[in-house]
């Protein structure tokens, strides 16, 4: 059972790690789409959108391919940390990462284009620089999309299951989580484990889906 | 220098080119009138900053605010408050927080006009605590008019801000904006279909015509009878003149044939003229097109 915990922790941490650092990135990458009219836009559409479709083993053996010591990627990580990124937590953030873009920059991407460019304008008619703009006019009109993107990033990064498998492995501490243990549980038959394992995480996807369907569907409060 | 406005260069649209040479001395208040789609709003977003595509030069006060096809100032350090036709408020707030909005970024300049008065003025006091989106039409433009003039531009741009109001709201705030204006002394650009509110707060007038400058001049003199025409010269057209005030100075018509205007009207829509006319005659002349609101 303490394994368990340790799976239990290792899981709200990747997951945790993973949704603050989408943040950062995913509001840009959303706001480009929401905003450019350029060529490339549909190929970067595409290529973000890319985890929904593929299965997990194949994004988890590209990762193993480039993230490995021997290739450049895992190699230059290899020679700053002395750690290798395959087998390891840091390679699971980076996996989780991409693999949770889509269910990050989607929803930003949704709230951004419905923020009216007219009342941009208006606010930079007022003195409102684009960084003002964008702190005081658009985040918060987009706090809905923030919630939706961190709530289905998180639900789905605790969800990870074959990205991990193909890349992370299952080491104790490192790189097991919950999917994982559970798994492993069915394998040695030890099925009660599994259990409440199981359970729990069922229970865990209903209360984040909930959230986002009881908040996120609301319309924005009001600014006083 | 002072209040110079230069605007040299061309635009192009959908349904026309916006061809510019203007110099305009922005001490006495400037009027723009012309049809639906005369480029009236578009001159503004020019001024504004907002049109990428403007290829050409706009200068004010001798600041060069855009060389070419670069914004050497960009929108939001030139200065401005623009009350815009269809307002633009901040959605998700209420109407104090739209004000205060401007009001934070405001430069800290002396200015007679302080909040209390603004709000009272504009008759927006019992709703300074409701959200925008729960306002009339008129009511978001009153604001949005508040929201420019809290700005303390340098530059006021106003385009039809008040032309979703009834006439007891737009006869008091243009009363009060006149005095406003000619008390604080900041230049102001005024768009509007409605002769009366030009010829009372504005002392030249610039007329557009499907991107072209038709005739910039004297209120006076180019609202005087006949003149308050958009289109090149006067063209007859079938109209009935349904009402007329007690002196004959203004009536309003009706088109009875489209084709005959030759200007952007519709038929049944009406137009008011200064011109002498009694009711049921006809008339010989072109005109500015105004909505229904203005006739009440």
């Amino acid at each position: 059972m303490p394994d368990d915990m340790q799976a239990v922790w290792l899981t709200v941490l990747l997951a945790g790690v993973t949704t603050l650092l989408l943040f950062p990135i995913a509001s840009p990458l959303a706001w480009w789409l929401a905003r450019s009219d350029s060529k490339g836009r549909s190929l970067v559409e595409a290529v973000v959108a890319m985890p929904l479709v593929l299965p997990p083993t194949v994004l988890g053996f590209y990762l193993l391919v480039m993230l490995n010591p021997e290739s450049f990627v895992g190699g230059l990580w290899f020679n700053v940390t002395g750690e290798s990124l395959t087998f390891s937590f840091s390679g699971l953030v980076i996996a989780s990462v991409i693999y949770s873009l889509p269910f990050m920059v989607q929803p930003l991407h949704a709230t951004f284009r419905a923020v009216p460019v007219p009342v941009l304008e208006a606010a930079a008619t007022l003195g409102a620089s684009p960084r003002d703009q964008w702190l005081n006019v658009v985040l918060p009109l987009a706090k809905r999309g923030y919630l939706t993107g961190g709530v289905l990033t998180f639900a789905h990064t605790v969800g990870e299951f074959g990205v991990v498998l193909m890349m992370g492995g299952n080491i104790p501490g490192e790189t097991r989580v919950l999917s994982i243990a559970i798994y492993e549980h069915v394998e040695t038959l030890n099925y009660q484990a599994a259990h409440s394992l199981a359970l729990g995480l069922m229970c865990f996807s209903f209360l984040s889906l909930w959230l986002v369907y009881r908040y996120a569907g609301h319309r924005f409060e009001v600014v006083r | 220098m002072r209040n110079q406005l230069i605007i040299r260069g061309c635009l192009e649209r959908a349904r026309f080119t916006l061809d510019l040479d203007l110099s305009i001395d922005l001490n006495e208040p400037l009027g723009i009138m012309g049809a639906t789609g005369a480029g009236k709003t578009t001159l503004l977003r020019i001024i504004a900053g907002l049109e990428p595509d403007f290829t050409g030069s706009v200068a004010f006060c001798g600041d060069v605010w855009r060389d070419g096809m670069i914004d050497r100032v960009p929108t939001h350090q030139r200065g401005l408050g623009v009350a815009f036709q269809d307002s633009r408020l901040l959605p998700g707030r209420t109407v104090e927080n739209n004000l205060n909005f401007a009001t934070q970024r405001a430069p800290a300049v002396d200015s007679r006009l302080d909040y209390m008065t603004l709000v009272e003025a504009l008759d927006l006091q019992h709703l300074l605590c409701e959200p925008v989106d729960s306002l009339s039409g008129g009511e978001r433009q009153r604001v949005a008019l508040a929201r420019a003039l809290l700005a303390r531009p340098r530059l006021l741009l106003l385009d039809e801000p008040l032309s979703a109001n009834d006439g007891v709201h737009r006869q008091q705030v243009i009363a009060h904006l006149g005095d406003w204006m000619s008390a604080g002394g900041t230049p102001f650009i005024y768009v509007s279909h409605a002769a009366a509110e030009l010829a009372q707060l504005t002392r030249q007038v610039l007329i557009l015509d499907q991107g072209a400058v038709r005739a910039l001049g004297k209120t006076d003199t180019l609202l005087d009878a006949g003149n308050v025409v958009p289109g090149t010269e006067p063209s007859s057209f079938a109209a009935v003149v349904v009402a007329t005030d007690n002196d004959s100075r203004t009536a309003t018509l009706e088109f009875t044939d489209v084709d005959d205007a030759g200007i952007a009207l519709n038929r049944g829509e009406r137009v008011v003229v200064c011109r002498d006319v009694s009711e049921g005659s006809g008339l010989d002349a072109s005109l500015q097109p105004e909505s229904d609101e203005d006739q009440r």
